[in-house]
């Protein structure tokens, strides 16, 4: 049953958020709860149909949800227009406060439109809220874009009103009232979070590697950038800025009266929930790789590279395994690798594989992937191409490789233009090297073939004088002899 | 013989060193594609007398040469570690051969092709006479090894004089057995002694002579200090000089320079030389040297 509650909007459908990983934050026991904006239905079947409300402004989501669920009621409209009572133990808005008011609707700010929410929820109840972050990582790469329709009012940064920052959010969710029981940095962004980390997980510096793991597999760019988000993300994640650079938000937020009661997960990584203590501990192989790197130490490098190709784990990328010191492994369920070669050189013993494998040799052509987009190709005296440089890391394991045995790379899904601007300059400049060497060469050739001449000058005029003649009467009367011989030879063999 | 990228690559055979190591003909090494460090230098590992050609790998012996070319504002430059620690790496020591060894290998400094020592030799025999007590052999450079006036008045001194061999350069008078020349002579000496700290110092404590460095230092003929010269050597390798040193020190500094604590796996030098792969045939891998 849908009920119109006015502001509707006719002709219009949002993008429903999903993201099996946030259903895990929605406890089945939430009561009687209010959905604010377009959900997909796997977040909406969280909640028994019986005590589901959901509200969405377009009126083709609504008669899509009343078609296809009867039990649940269906609201359609503006939130403005709901009545403000507190009827709810639990509203959801994951898709932020930005999806709620309808192009009817006369643009209220953002603690307005929070109000307006809170208006709805019982005493003791609970508010699941997404928050899109306007200085997020997801936005500095971003390349410049003609505003879509939904556009009719921009949420940005400049707007005062506008809580500013992971800390302003809190903040401004603490003053109205709500104590926050837990907060979520979400990746790659508001609409589909694949991936969500709690403030208490981030916090651990010994998890730094499995979650660069994670986060650099969830921000993978699918559409040209501006530069690498994976980068980006993992630098932000060592320097403790994670919160700070995340894509989205997701909070959950008790009203003060309330008790709390069912688990909440510290993490949700590809909609497994995931204790604080079940990731191991210790930086990504890429990390160390990286950091030998920087301090050009390619004897570390070898040993790396050497215990990472001898051991179970050279099928996975270098950025998807976590070395850890004796004792710091925990169950993951993950592959490890035993790198013996390690101990000596850095007390560092095993490898824990957190992704799906491929080959080695594509596991090292995708380090060398990241060695050349990351600016340490100059390392080695070869031109910058991964098939080259994975031909030289395999070499640094004792491993014979040729640059044709690398398996082709697919075609990169996105661009990076700063990368593209660092590549054009690197071509620049190899083919000005080719071309002083082309110039060194020639200038060898003129040098030897003068000689050659020198030479054969000589041979002649040598041939000329009686000794040379002499020379040349013997050696001609040898292989006469020679073939008198073989046809002797021959023809005794015959009979 | 092929011609290398540069002709220095051949000096004292060290690409025939490099060569045999990589598993290749040793008696016709390929062509080396980069420039290789070809002595004990203090400066960006390059000679300062040849032409560089950009984009060209240079192959440096030691980590300190590498951070200092890279000052200098020298790119592409790798650290290879030198011909001589991949010899000794091939030609270990027999167990009992330090019970041979005797005297002292003394390697008076000289100039090279063109240049000319201003030097007094009979001042620098009466330092070594008074300074070593067991035999001493004299390894003169060839020109001076072929300056009879010069080679008869160490011999006069009571001197067993020797050469190790020539050069070459430009793909002529090449001598691939110089290193070897080299090394069986300082394995029978217990010190190796110079009046300028030089390769043939480093050489020989890497292969284990008590090294010295002492005397007159004897300036060539209009002599540029490069790089700080003489001066600096002494300032920044001190513990190198004098008749005694710590020879556990002098080893440390020997295994920094010669990069002999980062030998490469021979399938990387095979790639980084641009040399021919061995995929055909993988026992021909078998060099006798374990790099790890």
């Amino acid at each position: 049953m849908t009920t119109l509650i006015g502001g509707e909007m006719l002709l219009w459908s949002d993008t429903p958020v999903s993201g099996p990983a946030l259903r895990s934050l929605i406890s089945p026991s939430s009561g009687c709860t209010l959905v604010a904006g377009t959900h997909a239905p796997d977040l909406l079947d969280a909640v028994p149909a019986a005590s589901l409300t959901v509200l969405v402004r377009g009126v083709p989501d609504a008669e899509a949800l009343a078609a296809t669920r009867p039990g649940v009621t269906v609201l359609c409209g503006s939130l403005e227009k709901l009545t403000a009572e507190p009827g709810y133990d639990t509203v959801v808005a994951f898709g932020g406060l930005d999806r709620l008011l309808s192009a009817e609707a006369e643009p209220l700010t953002w603690d307005e439109t929070l109000a307006l929410l809170l208006a709805v929820l019982k005493p003791g109840g609970r508010l699941l809220l997404g928050a899109e972050n306007l200085f997020g990582l997801h936005r500095l790469v971003t390349l410049p874009s003609a505003p879509g329709d939904a556009d009719w009012v921009i949420p940005d940064d400049h707007d005062p009103r506008r809580p500013a920052g992971h800390a302003g959010l809190l903040e401004r969710i603490t003053r109205a009232g709500l104590r926050i029981r837990r907060d979520y940095a979400g990746y790659p962004g508001l609409s589909s979070p694949t991936v969500l980390l709690s403030q208490e997980i981030l916090a651990e510096s010994a998890l730094v590697g499995a979650l660069e793991a994670v986060v650099a597999t969830a921000v993978e760019p699918s559409v040209d950038v501006l530069a690498d988000p994976v980068r980006l993300a993992t630098g932000a994640l060592r320097n403790g800025l994670a919160a700070e650079l995340a894509p989205a938000w997701f909070i959950i937020a008790d009203r003060l009266d309330a008790s709390s009661d069912a688990a909440i997960p510290d993490a949700v990584i590809d909609s497994q929930e995931v204790g604080i203590t079940e990731l191991p501990r210790g930086r990504t192989l890429q990390d160390h790789l990286l950091a030998a790197a920087q301090r050009r130490d390619l004897p570390v490098m070898r040993d790396l590279l050497t215990a990472w190709q001898g051991s179970p784990t050279a099928d996975v990328p270098a950025s998807q395994i976590v070395v850890t010191e004796t004792g710091g492994r925990a169950e993951t369920g993950g592959r490890a690798g035993s790198a013996n070669g390690l101990v000596e050189a850095n007390g560092l013993v095993e490898l824990i594989a957190l992704a799906p494998v491929g080959t080695p040799l594509t596991a090292l052509r995708a380090f060398a992937a990241t060695a050349i987009a990351g600016g340490f190709a100059h390392l080695w005296p070869i031109p910058a191409d991964e098939a080259e440089l994975t031909a030289v890391l395999a070499g640094m394991t004792g491993r014979e490789l040729a640059p044709d045995q690398v398996p082709a790379a697919d075609p990169p899904a996105a661009h990076a233009v700063g990368d593209l601007l660092a590549d054009r300059e690197r071509l620049t400049r190899e083919l000005a090297e080719a071309n002083a060497k082309h110039a060194y060469y020639e200038k060898m050739l003129l040098h030897r073939e003068a000689e050659l001449k020198r030479v054969r000058q000589m041979n002649a005029l040598l041939s000329a004088t009686v000794p040379g003649k002499a020379a040349t009467s013997l050696v001609g009367g040898l292989r006469a002899g020679k073939r008198a011989v073989r046809s002797v030879v021959r023809r005794t063999r015959g009979n | 013989m092929k011609f290398g990228v540069h002709h220095a690559n051949h000096y004292y055979g060290h690409s025939h060193v490099l060569a045999r190591y990589c598993g290749l003909d040793d008696t016709e090494p390929p062509r080396l594609h980069g420039y290789l460090q070809h002595g004990w230098n203090i400066g960006d590992g390059m000679a300062p007398d040849h032409e560089y050609v950009p984009g060209v790998a240079k192959f440096v012996w030691s980590e300190r040469v590498r951070r200092r070319a890279w000052s200098l504002g020298r790119r592409d430059v790798y650290v290879v570690g030198a011909p001589w620690a991949y010899l000794l790496a091939m030609e270990p020591e027999p167990a009992d051969a330090s019970v041979r060894r005797a005297g002292t290998i003394w390697y008076p400094f000289h100039g090279w092709e063109g240049q000319h020592i201003v030097g007094d030799h009979d001042g620098l025999i009466g330092e070594i006479r008074d300074t070593e007590t067991g035999p001493v052999t004299v390894c003169l450079y060839w020109q001076e090894f072929g300056d009879k006036r010069v080679r008869v008045r160490y011999e006069k001194a009571g001197f067993r004089v020797i050469c190790h061999g020539y050069r070459g350069g430009w793909w002529k008078d090449l001598d691939p057995g110089f290193l070897y020349r080299q090394l069986a002579e300082q394995r029978k000496h217990s010190r190796v002694a110079s009046n300028r700290l030089c390769s043939a110092i480093m050489y020989g404590t890497l292969a284990g002579c008590a090294p010295a460095v002492y005397g007159d230092p004897m300036q060539l003929e209009g002599e540029r200090s490069a790089f700080g010269g003489q001066g600096r050597i002494v300032r920044e390798w001190a513990d190198l000089h004098g008749a005694e040193v710590d020879v556990e020190v002098a080893r440390g500094i020997a295994v920094a320079e010669l990069g002999a604590d980062r030998l490469l796996p021979p399938a990387e030098l095979r790639r980084l030389f641009q040399w021919p792969s061995l995929r055909a045939d993988p026992d021909v891998e078998l060099t006798g040297v374990l790099t790890r």
